[in-house]
């Protein structure tokens, strides 16, 4: 047989460009485990889900670990996605190791893109393609939302004062780029 | 039209998708002597009512929840949004 090497690729191939002092970028390698929580099992889930990253997200805010290495986002009633840097292809195994197994975990890395728009133009930028109030007091630091923008369907995360991560599905995820390029050239 | 999602806050209502009138909740039980009958009501059967109507809502794109939204036909105000699965246990829903 002949000796094989897997090496992973970003879906965008690390998109990065700066756009008149606002940056945009493919956030890459991001690993992403969507954890349902079992229907009647929720307190153990919730407790384990703290004990492994310090404490839970709420509909609206999400919840950054304290080194800061990991993100809870909830993205449903009863699940939430854990998202963090990580390239090993065993972030399923690792959350379900953390979580003691009382989640039903699914690896959804693959499954989507994540963009990083950041500086003075992001607010404007997303204004013209996202319905979701953005403003500093309506979306503080750390919130979330899952919406759409130009139809598709996309998670905004406040990840800083003039910075935001938006998450959309890897199978459109050149017309994503596209959609949110377009904007930050059309408010450089 | 904005709907004031209970977990959510305000969302635009193109984030929704309108199922039909929340009546849809109250299923009935298929083992029942006069299931056929119960079936055929739930199936075809639907109030028109000028006024308050209760409806359920999905929210295909946000947090997938499903919502009973109590809206008036002849103003087009919202009155009411309750999670579905609030008011399913209300009315005696295990899950």
């Amino acid at each position: 047989m002949t000796d094989l090497t897997l090496t992973a690729a970003a879906t965008l191939g690390g998109f990065a460009h700066d756009f008149s002092g606002t940056t945009l970028t493919e956030i890459t390698p991001l690993a992403i485990v969507a954890a349902a929580i079992p229907q009647g099992d929720e307190k153990s889930a919730h407790a384990a889900i703290k004990a492994a990253y310090g404490g839970l997200p709420t509909p609206t805010e999400t919840h950054v670990s304290k080194d800061g290495k990991t993100r809870l986002v909830q993205v449903a009633p009863d699940q939430i996605f854990v998202v963090f840097g990580s390239d090993t292809n065993q972030a399923n195994s690792e959350v379900n190791k953390a979580l003691k197994g009382t989640c039903y975990t699914t690896d959804q890395t693959d499954v989507w893109v994540t963009l990083e728009i950041s500086g003075p133009n992001a607010r404007a930028a997303m204004a013209r393609i996202c319905q979701i109030d953005l403003h500093r007091d309506a979306f503080p630091i750390n919130t979330a939302a899952r919406s759409t923008m130009e139809h598709m369907g996309a998670m905004v995360i406040r990840t800083g004062e003039d910075q935001f991560q938006l998450m959309s599905a890897s199978s459109s995820a050149g017309t994503f780029l596209h959609a949110v390029e377009t904007s930050l050239k059309n408010v450089s | 039209m904005i709907i004031n999602h209970p977990l959510l806050g305000p969302r635009d209502a193109s984030e929704f998708v309108v199922k039909g009138a929340a009546s849809l909740i109250d299923r009935p039980d298929w083992q029942a002597e006069n299931a056929t009958d119960a079936f055929h009501d739930y199936m075809y059967l639907r109030d028109n009512p000028a006024g308050e109507h209760a409806e359920l809502w999905y929210h295909e794109q946000g947090d997938r929840s499903w919502l009973v939204v109590t809206r008036n036909t002849l103003t087009h105000e919202v009155t009411k949004v309750e999670m579905a699965r609030d008011v399913a246990r209300a009315r005696g829903r295990s899950k």
